[in-house]
């Protein structure tokens, strides 16, 4: 066997992880993207900058800030140990939130762009056909955004896969519950299984060229409006 | 329909304050680029709101500051042709056709879409996307799909201005058709007198975000002659020609009109300027213009420094256009004989 069973469980619990960021991502990062592209509240500039902090924020500043929240003494620790959850630190969903943060700005920046593509014409459109804004998104926003749909999703999914830093944080390194391909592969390291961190480093490497290769290779047939 | 407008819109250094009443089936929204048409549309069709004022479509209000009525575009029943085609690029044509249709209550769809597409000839295209249509085809289904809604009124927004010329007057019969054949009465915005003319039976006058005036087409056509590079234009429907000479020669009113021989043997609308018509006082012995029409005058009219003369040829109606020297010379006046004289080659089929 190439991989051992605690490099392939690292691997599952990865795929996992960024499954579950790219499914909540699209729910949460579509209504912000669309607003961003959209409005032309005084909010647009601190929006956009927040959702691309991540970008640029060392991912331990992120993880320090989302462990203070999500601890026992911080807001979203009181939330959640309210509702019976616990503390999220240490927890898979706790890597699952902090991830959220963390990829946002790969969900909505391509979404965003997609939908300032569409241009208001086509909305416009549907509206004097009788269509209401809601059913006009759904019918005509949608469809016409598909690439970015697809950009975003793989950006997102991909851009999870690879995060260390704020895993470390929030996560730490617990197998099967927080030790994700990127830790499992530091963890070779620092225990001189060079063979073993070789093997993993080799699929995180051909995996994410195949990933970009595939965005940059397809090109959607540009759609006239 | 009757359309009542009063209302007020500022957007950036461009105010748009109009008060106006309408009513008619066939009204067009005429004036010069930045004079406020295309503002009107978008406030017409709830794509933005005045800042104050009402705008009342069959004494229904769809928008009324003042009672904070705002009826939204997807309400209004007010369906738009666009400049641009504006097709779903992601649907077929059908499913194009019937993005407004299937949004339109029950009770009020009284347009079925075999009759659009037979009206239209759209009928071969149903299953093709929008991007392997022409450009005529694209704005015959964009006209389709606005019809296919059922609407109160119909908006058309420069739906010629991205056409090539020729093609331009291959669709207006379709828009008259259309209008006609569904009881659906339009708005229709353009800057070209000639399309005002074709188009509508009256013409609200834009200039700078303001109502100029409200009048025929052809009262407008008049107006404008003398500052007109291209003076009044004769829209003259010519039947089917026969060859003489070198020359086709096309039945017009009581007699015939002769034209360049490629300006094809079909019957069909053609144009000629006030400027092309030269009159004279008595038969010319000889003239190298191939057509020379004994007419009566009918009417004069000043235009800014000329004169419009409405010439009746055989029951035909023609103007030209003189400057008042001219008009001294020839003694023109309402009721005497003259001569047109007019080029073979100065006929523009449209």
């Amino acid at each position: 066997m190439l991989l051992s069973a605690s490099d392939l469980q690292a691997i599952w619990l990865t795929i996992r992880l960024a499954s579950v960021v790219t499914m909540i991502l699209l729910l949460v990062g579509t209504p912000v993207a669309w607003w961003l592209a959209r409005t032309c509240s005084w909010a647009k500039g601190p929006l956009g900058a927040m959702v691309a902090l991540p970008l640029v924020l060392p991912p331990s500043v992120l993880g320090f800030y989302l462990l203070l929240a999500m601890g026992p003494n911080g807001p979203l620790g009181w939330l959640t140990t309210r509702l019976g959850v616990g503390p999220l630190p240490f927890t898979f969903w706790g890597l699952v939130l902090a991830s959220v943060f963390y990829s946002l700005p790969f969900m909505v920046q391509p979404l965003q762009n997609s939908f300032e593509a569409i241009g208001e014409r086509p909305l416009q459109v549907a509206a004097t056909l009788g269509a209401s804004p809601l059913n006009a998104f759904f019918t005509v926003a949608l469809p016409l955004a598909k690439p970015g749909f697809l950009t975003a999703s793989i950006m997102t999914f991909a851009h999870t896969v690879g995060e260390f830093g704020v895993v470390l944080m929030i996560g730490g390194n617990i197998p099967g519950v927080t030790r994700v391909a990127s830790v499992q592969i530091y963890d070779h390291v620092e225990a001189l299984e060079y063979g073993q961190a070789h093997r993993l480093a080799a699929v995180m490497l051909i995996f994410s060229f195949l990933v970009l290769l595939g965005m940059y290779a397809w090109k959607p047939r540009p759609q006239k409006g | 329909m009757e359309l009542q407008l009063q209302l007020r819109k500022q957007q950036g250094d461009f105010s748009l304050e109009l008060d106006l009443k309408v009513s008619g089936e066939r009204i067009g929204i005429f004036g010069p680029s930045g004079s406020g048409k295309s503002t009107l549309v978008n406030l017409l069709a709830g794509l933005t709101r005045p800042d104050s004022g009402q705008i009342l479509l069959d004494g229904q209000p769809l928008f009324d500051s003042s009672n904070r009525v705002y009826l939204a575009p997807h309400r209004r029943r007010i369906a738009m042709v666009f400049q641009q085609h504006g097709l779903f690029p992601h649907l077929t044509v059908r499913k194009n056709l019937l993005y407004g249709h299937q949004r339109c209550p029950a009770d009020e769809q009284r347009i079925g879409l075999d009759e659009v597409a037979e009206v239209l000839e759209i009928g071969d295209l149903m299953e093709q996307k929008p991007d392997t249509l022409s450009g005529g085809q694209s704005q015959r289904v964009a006209l389709g799909r606005a019809i296919l809604a059922s609407p109160r009124l119909l908006l058309m927004d420069e739906p010629l201005s991205a056409l090539d010329d020729d093609l331009r007057y291959r669709i207006i019969p379709y828009l008259n058709l259309v209008s006609e054949r569904f009881r659906i009465p339009f708005v229709f915005i353009s800057h070209s007198l000639v399309e005002m003319r074709l188009m509508a039976d009256q013409v609200a006058v834009l200039e700078k975000g303001r109502l100029a005036g409200l009048v025929s087409p052809e009262q407008l056509a008049r107006q404008r002659m003398g500052q007109s590079p291209t003076g009044y234009i004769n829209l003259l429907k010519l039947g089917v020609p026969v060859e003489r000479q070198g020359l086709l020669a096309y039945p017009w009113a009581g007699g015939e009109l002769l034209l360049s021989g490629n300006a094809g043997t079909e019957s069909g609308l053609f144009e000629l300027s006030s400027k092309d018509i030269i009159l004279c006082k008595r038969h010319p012995d000889a003239i190298s213009a191939r057509n020379l029409l004994p007419c009566t005058v009918r009417s004069l009219f000043e235009a800014g420094s000329k004169i419009g003369v409405e010439l009746d040829c055989k029951g035909g109606t023609l103007v030209a256009e003189i400057v008042p020297d001219a008009a001294r010379e020839l003694e023109v006046t309402v009721g005497s004989i003259i001569w047109a004289a007019i080029k073979a080659s100065a006929f523009r089929r449209l």
